[in-house]
């Protein structure tokens, strides 16, 4: 084990127990950011549209990942948190002309404020009947936002023309020392930057005090209440911060969409947001970014493929038995189940055992 | 009681479903267009020009021409997306082979991309295959044409919707080729009055969905009782994905309709049929064209469409002996079976060579180069196999006024039997499209 490893792992003091780079390598966080910086100069406009919308998906996964994952509470309703916020981004950003800074946490904080009526559901139902009381949201949510056209456009749908300027700093025509950015690439560095910051909030949230007590909540609630672990109070927040986080995530997908519906925010995405921390890895902090990595990029993969599998119809003259369409339902439902079966922490668990080896590597312990 | 385990339980009941959905059967119905036309082998602006040869642009590498189709190929929306691509290749085969390529000797390659029928597929696809194209001639669904707008505008790029719906009409970056929808609600109502056996002292209603399909079928129905001097008795509305229509057929039924003109798609179409034989409500129906689909005719419910129920459309409909045009492009594709989507993606087709010929002739592929092609084009000729359409600067377009009436009919193309094809009304030659002059 290196000098430095055995300095991150190894508490000594308090200031060491609550430092904000503890569990994450500056030089490892540097050198990520260095790529992601990077990145968006070699890609095409397609290629940083799928970064974007894998970052979008992260932080709606991160979100998700802290209720169910490091809580426990299966909810199937994150596509209404999402739609939450991106009409409330699109009203305030559009409607109400207020800049970036204000409304993506205004958008935030009306996920926050639903996730606080919903939160107190799961006080009274666990498992199973919460998950039905979750995907009556997203039937709510989806008449609501279809019929409430003087906000949302109705079934038509609405423009979103939400400023994404912080200052100066105009992501949609980005320039910096004389060099114009495109706005795909301006919102590769918006989203990622965020996903950064959140999964650097979750990190240091799920090692926190509360943090902790939501996963003691998730273990075993009763033993947690008995320990004094105020059952109320965790499980709400952790609806509170989960449904913003998706909150955020539906505003930002909105504001580089320039365009939503009420069609987009349906149950299947909430079943993709499951896919996402399943496949990714629940209740690890940076799992739901794999997972995001992993469900927007499969998709196309298997897009560029399937012209050579003769079973696969790829075309208008048909020909084959499955469409591409169906085969990505089929992989994602068969992923689902084999990570569920066989590595039931994801991708990233994957990942952690592999640095784990190379860490100790020589030796096989 | 563990909650990763219930989790897990829910996760693998949501995977099941997935598995479910992915091993069901594509084929049903949907629902979204019109039929249409256009004729002849040599199309009116083929013949080879002289003007100077166009600089290789975006999609155009001064040899061969590139053009964007976005359409579902996979799912439900497929139905019609496949034959709407299908329509776009069976036309430019014919330019390729037949005529050597656009001003005979620039070749046509479409570039396919299956958008899923999802929006943010949509614009992924859209992003991937922007730069390689001259334009899309083919994007279908109205949300997404409405979400790659902005990008059509940030790109200066054109592309044509398969949607009737009249908000592309004033829009720079849109192609749009026929009739709005309101025209045909006019129309039918026109017939329906002069020909059809019915009178303004009739009890006339509607049944619309509740979105811009719904309110652009209203819109006409309203104009046309403004224009002809009746009331509307009775307007239902449902939305798009409701299967329980008795609210809305009781309130028809109680209010003694003597016609009901249905904005549907093809789903809630036969959802509204279903019951109102069920409560044997049977006045005279008048379907706006997406509300139907061949499939139709195979159920039970056959004697009820072809006693009740009238398709108003654009065009000759989908027999492939209707025109030259029909003949033309289902010679080349042999194996198609007749379908309004099919011909509608020929039209589209039709109207792309036309202006992608104005750009030739003026010497510029580029995008600003279409831009100006298309204001230049006073007219999208289609051979009177669908109606004219007077274009140019979106202030100026003048879409065609002509409309057809069809009654259900198995043993015809697309089971639609022609009533009366190409007609316009005064109330139509009346109508004033949203935003023009």
């Amino acid at each position: 084990m290196t000098r430095s490893s055995a300095n991150r792992s190894l508490v000594r003091s308090h200031r060491d127990d609550v430092r904000l780079w503890r569990t994450v390598s500056p030089w490892g966080v540097g050198i990520l950011v260095v790529l992601a910086v990077m990145a968006p100069f070699h890609t095409s406009d397609f290629q940083n549209t799928i970064a974007v919308y894998a970052g979008v998906a992260a932080i709606g996964g991160m979100g998700l990942n802290l209720l169910t994952g490091f809580t426990g509470q299966v909810s199937l309703g994150h596509a209404a948190f999402l739609a939450v916020g991106a009409y409330t981004g699109a009203y305030l950003g559009q409607e109400l002309e207020l800049p970036l800074l204000l409304w993506l946490p205004g958008a935030a904080l009306a996920g926050a404020l639903v996730g606080a009526v919903v939160g107190p559901f799961a006080l009274r139902l666990r498992g199973n009947y919460l998950a039905i009381i979750t995907i009556g949201l997203v039937f709510i949510a989806q008449h609501v936002f279809a019929n409430w056209t003087s906000v949302s456009g109705g079934q038509n749908g609405r423009s979103v023309t939400a400023p994404v300027a912080v200052g100066p700093v105009d992501f949609a025509s980005l320039e910096v020392l004389g060099r114009s950015f495109t706005r795909d690439q301006g919102f590769v560095f918006l989203v990622w930057g965020l996903v950064g910051l959140v999964a650097l909030t979750m990190k240091n949230l799920t090692r926190s005090r509360t943090g902790l007590a939501m996963q003691a909540v998730r273990d075993r609630d009763r033993a947690a209440e008995a320990i004094g672990v105020r059952l109320a109070r965790y499980k709400v927040l952790a609806f509170v911060l989960s449904s913003s986080l998706g909150a955020m995530a539906g505003a930002l997908h909105g504001s580089y969409q320039r365009y939503i519906h009420p069609g987009e925010f349906s149950l299947t995405v909430s079943i993709t947001y499951i896919a996402i921390i399943v496949i990714g890895g629940i209740g690890i902090v940076f799992g739901p970014i794999l997972g995001a990595l992993f469900v927007t990029l499969v998709p196309r993969l298997i897009e560029e493929i399937s012209p050579s599998l003769p079973f696969v119809s790829t075309d208008t003259a048909g020909g084959g038995f499955m469409t591409v369409f169906s085969l990505n339902q089929a992989i994602f439902g068969l992923l689902i189940v084999l990570f569920l079966v066989l590595e039931p922490r994801g991708l990233a668990a994957m990942w952690l055992r592999l640095r784990l080896y190379f860490r100790a590597w020589p030796f096989s312990y | 009681m563990s909650h990763p385990r219930v989790f897990r339980i829910v996760a693998i009941f949501c995977a099941a479903s997935l598995l479910a959905a992915a091993c069901g059967d594509d084929d049903t119905e949907t629902g979204a267009d019109t039929s249409v036309p256009a004729e002849d082998d040599a199309s009116a602006d083929t013949t080879p020009t002289t003007a100077g040869e166009p600089e290789a642009a975006a999609g155009f590498d001064g040899g061969t021409i590139r053009l964007g189709v976005l359409v579902p190929l996979s799912g439900l929306p497929s139905l019609i997306g496949n034959p709407l691509a299908a329509g776009q290749e069976a036309y430019w085969a014919y330019v390729n082979e037949e005529l050597g390529g656009i001003a005979g000797r620039y070749q046509v390659e479409v570039v396919l991309e299956d958008t899923l029928y999802e929006i943010n597929t949509t614009v992924q696809k859209y992003n991937k295959i922007k730069d390689n194209v001259v334009l899309f001639a083919q994007v279908m669904g109205t949300p997404h044409n409405q979400a790659l707008l902005p990008l059509l505008r940030d790109d200066n790029i054109v592309a044509t919707p398969a949607s009737q719906d009249s908000m592309w009409i004033r829009e720079q970056q849109m192609l749009p080729i026929i009739a709005p929808y309101q025209v045909d609600v006019i129309n039918a109502i026109a017939y329906y009055l002069d020909e059809g056996g019915g009178s303004v002292d009739d009890t006339i209603c509607a049944v619309v969905e509740n979105d811009v399909y719904g309110e652009a079928g209203l819109e006409g129905l309203e104009f046309a009782a403004d224009h002809n001097g009746f009331d509307l008795a009775q307007v239902s509305r449902f939305d798009l994905g409701d299967s329980d229509f008795t609210a809305q057929i009781t309130a028809l039924k109680n209010a003694s309709c003597d016609l009901v003109f249905a904005t549907a798609l093809p789903s809630e179409f036969n959802g509204l049929i279903t019951t109102a034989d069920t409560l044997g409500f049977a006045p005279r129906w008048i379907g706006q064209s997406p509300s139907w689909v061949d499939v139709f005719a195979g159920t039970g419910l056959i004697g009820y469409y072809q006693e009740h129920v009238w398709i108003v459309a654009t065009g000759p409909g989908a027999d492939p002996t209707a025109s030259e045009f029909h003949e033309l492009l289902y010679s080349y594709r042999p194996d198609q079976k007749p379908d309004n989507y099919f011909v509608f993606g020929g039209y589209q087709a039709r109207a792309v060579h036309q202006v992608l010929e104005q750009a030739i002739e003026r010497g510029d592929l580029s995008r600003e180069g279409i831009i100006e092609a298309m204001n230049g084009i006073k007219v999208l000729d289609f051979d009177d196999v669908i109606g004219d359409y007077g274009f140019g600067p979106p202030e100026d377009r003048d879409p065609s006024r002509l409309s057809s009436m069809f009654e259900v009919d198995p043993s015809k193309a697309f089971a639609l039997g022609a009533l009366k094809v190409n007609f316009t009304s005064d109330a139509a030659e009346a109508y004033e499209v949203p935003g023009g002059r």
